[in-house]
């Protein structure tokens, strides 16, 4: 139906968010959505057009092809042609402010407007090789997190309800065939419920405790929309099997032996650097949203 | 505002909870028997005050046994030492609990033929109780692996501290100790000694007990430091059949707390209820939480209140000052500080649990969250004498459907019978139809009676 596998996710997350709000009595308020999809798209806008303005500086600007009159031309001339060169990609701020959305509780506006800033500006100022290595929503939440007195994630928000997992894993499942990259949530999703059962078995728990820690339907959000990025996760199969299992180990440790209860993001925070070396280690093709290849060269 | 009353029956609420909601409670750890008396405790009630990693959890006890036979095991995260271990006062747990109960209040309608000041309307809007904004013997002991880590005495109360290294020799130990404790217990201990747990094991002293000649056991409180916010409560779904209810009262600077590992939900609140409820408001919040909980299948933590310390709107009870909320352990709050600068969050969460919907533990967190909420009822008097200006009649003719909507809420919220409850609405007095021969039209230019006051004049 879509071409585009990321207006798949924007529908299911969509539906994640209407069906949380009508079901689930969340702090959340239409205000918070509105401001994280305004700073998303505003952010995107910004960096978009500098990135486009420098371009056109360097003659690099893709298939287009220029008048000779325009090229190094003077900057209001320069900018001329950065915005006709713009191209503005709405799908990708829109699935961050999505997903801070779902995630991310505030008591204040400028609150999921940081989270938003930096969610955005990551993508375009943390970057090597041309590659950002921050989970954009994941890296909003970890600022959000740590600057500001007031935002917090409510982990237990989703229950353990069967069909809500059975939703996720649905939807879930669709985005992830079209990009494939499945392999990173089955071996996260399969190693971190070994750990879990092996620490039951360990304590000795009845196994309906190791159950409920994996229904989680949080836990299913995080494994199915953002530990599986395609853009900011290694490129080579076996480097995102090696760095799905650190994630899940890592997880497994802080969430039992700090008892962080925000362990998940803390672990993708940390781990993202990891993408770096494991790049270098196994270089493979670099994921391009299908429709979108040729613009990505000149806006990055 | 003297035609604003608010009443508040936070005494009623506080039945609502403890008396309606009769099943068998235990505590989070398990009370254990000296004698083979089946013992069950009645309420489980617990504040948890906690700032970073230093809590103070408070155990209030309505236990209703013999004194003799009561005795306590619970899981705690540190070894505690004798000065971590202290015997509250009992009012507080009350304090608390009044002060946060879901609460009834009254509004009563005005003379609707009496003109209203705009300023009273506004004053009489209801307030919404919706979110709102504002500004946490030695040698057979090493044999059985179990190590006294502390023995020691406070108050009424003898309390040792054990550490273990198998849940069989801490079985053995205890049941050679004295406490005859429920079948199966080593299993569910096992997992507690291996996550590196302690172990609180508290009973009465008898003489100590009746030489300060008190009617019932203190609550007890322990402080301690740890990075683990939890509550242990599988324990005390050994000795209890069916669901237990647990009311946690958490103290924090913050703002709100939640359960991260089940839903925290809020229990419906800010509806409009028939007046007769008064009389019953136990049976409704009984009624009403049991529909609710089995509605959300079983599974959920309710929120009752949150509020700042600093204030309430409407208040069930005063508000507590900083010495109550010290002796609720609020350690930060510096002594005699005012009550408007005490720094003090209070989330009340009304658990009601059983065995196979709550396999863990319950595992909760601070947020920074600043909403504020309580169950809140709300009984509009309706106006019912004489109004018999247009405005009157237009206002009686109103209060049916009025009535009609507060009862299918009550129903919705209850499950009781939609028809039981109509039967109890109060009598307007009126017929909703044909009461005035007026039509809307000549109610709005009131031509006819001005036409008769003109053929009156011109007669």
């Amino acid at each position: 139906m879509f071409r585009d596998a990321r207006d798949y996710q924007i529908l299911f997350l969509s539906l994640f968010l209407c069906l949380g709000l009508v079901t689930r009595d969340w702090t959340l308020r239409p205000a918070v959505i509105g401001v994280a999809i305004a700073t998303t798209l505003l952010t995107q806008t910004l960096f978009s057009l500098w990135g486009s303005y420098q371009a056109v500086g360097n003659g690099q600007t893709g298939e287009l092809v220029l008048p000779a009159t325009l090229t190094g031309g003077s900057p209001s001339g320069r900018w001329q042609l950065a915005w006709d060169n713009f191209a503005f990609n709405w799908r990708s701020p829109l699935i961050s402010a999505l997903g801070l959305s779902l995630l991310l509780r505030v008591d204040h506006l400028p609150t999921m407007a940081l989270a938003a800033f930096v969610a955005i500006a990551s993508k375009f100022l943390l970057k090597v090789d041309g590659k950002h290595f921050f989970n954009p929503a994941n890296l909003g939440i970890i600022a959000a997190l740590s600057f500001t007195h007031d935002a917090w994630v409510s982990p237990g928000q989703w229950g353990e309800e069967i069909w809500y997992a059975l939703i996720f894993l649905g939807a879930g499942g669709m985005v992830l065939k079209r990009v494939g990259r499945w392999d990173t949530t089955a071996a996260f999703l399969g190693s971190y419920a070994l750990l879990e059962a092996l620490r039951n078995l360990y304590l000795g728990w009845t196994w309906d405790v190791w159950l409920h820690r994996l229904s989680s339907g949080s836990l299913l959000l995080f494994a199915l929309f953002m530990v599986t990025d395609p853009r900011s996760i290694p490129n080579a199969r076996p480097a995102r099997l090696i760095w799905a299992l650190s994630i899940a180990g890592l997880t497994f440790v802080l969430r039992n032996y700090f008892y962080l209860s925000t362990a998940v993001f803390w672990t993708l925070f940390l781990l993202s650097p990891l993408t770096i070396a494991l790049d270098r280690l196994w270089q493979s093709d670099r994921f391009v949203w299908k429709g979108w290849a040729a613009r990505q060269s000149v806006i990055g | 505002m003297k035609n604003l009353r608010v009443v508040i029956i936070g005494a009623i609420a506080v039945i609502a909870c403890f008396c309606f909601a009769r099943p068998v409670l235990a505590f989070c750890g398990f009370y254990v028997a000296k004698a083979d008396t089946s013992l069950y405790n009645e309420a489980s009630q617990v504040i948890i005050a906690r700032d970073g990693d230093r809590t103070v959890l408070t155990m209030a006890n309505d236990y209703q046994g013999e004194v003799a036979d009561f005795a306590m095991v619970v899981p705690v995260p540190t070894v505690l030492q004798e000065g971590q271990v202290n015997v509250g006062e009992p009012a507080i747990v009350q304090r608390l609990d009044d002060f946060s109960a879901p609460r009834l209040v009254e509004y009563f309608d005005p003379d609707p033929c009496e003109p209203v000041r705009l300023f009273d309307e506004a004053e009489m809007m209801l307030p919404s109780a919706a979110p709102q904004s504002a500004g946490r013997g030695a040698a057979s002991d090493e044999a059985l692996g179990v190590t006294v880590e502390a023995q020691f005495a406070v108050g009424e109360y003898e309390i040792v501290i054990l550490s273990a290294e198998e849940s069989d020799g801490l079985e053995t130990w205890l049941i050679q100790t004295g406490y005859n404790i429920p079948r199966g217990a080593s299993e569910l201990l096992q997992p507690y000694i291996r996550q590196g747990l302690k172990f609180f094991v508290a009973k009465v002293n008898l003489d100590e007990f009746d030489r300060a000649g008190f009617q019932q056991l203190r609550p007890l409180q322990i402080a301690y430091e740890s990075p683990r916010f939890m509550l242990p409560i599988r324990l005390g779904m050994m000795n209890a059949q069916g669901d237990q209810d647990l009311v946690a009262y958490l103290l924090t600077p913050d703002g709100q707390v939640e359960l991260t590992n089940y839903r925290t939900v809020k229990i419906p609140s800010d509806v409009n209820l028939p007046t007769y409820v008064e009389d019953q408001f136990g049976e409704f919040y009984g009624a009403m939480f049991q529909r609710s909980y089995e509605r959300e299948n079983k599974e959920v933590a309710f929120l009752e209140y949150a509020w700042s310390m600093a204030g309430c709107d409407p208040c069930s009870a005063e508000p507590l000052n900083a010495e109550e909320l010290r002796q609720a352990g609020a350690f930060w709050v510096a002594p005699n500080s005012s009550p408007w600068e005490s720094n003090v969050f209070i989330t009340r969460l009304h658990v009601r649990y059983s065995r196979n919907k709550f396999p863990e533990d319950l595992a909760f967190q601070q947020t920074n969250n600043q909403e504020f909420f309580q169950g809140r009822y709300v009984m509009q008097h309706p106006f019912l004498n004489g109004a018999s200006c247009p405005a009157g009649r237009e206002y009686r003719r109103s209060l049916p459907a009025r009535f009609e909507q507060e009862a299918q809420t009550l129903a919705r919220l209850t499950g009781w019978n939609i028809n039981d409850i109509r039967r109890q609405l109060p009598a307007v007095g009126v017929r909703p139809v044909d009461e005035s021969d007026d039509t809307w039209w000549e109610e709005l230019w009131q031509r006819s009676s001005q036409l008769l006051n003109q053929f009156a004049t011109a007669g």
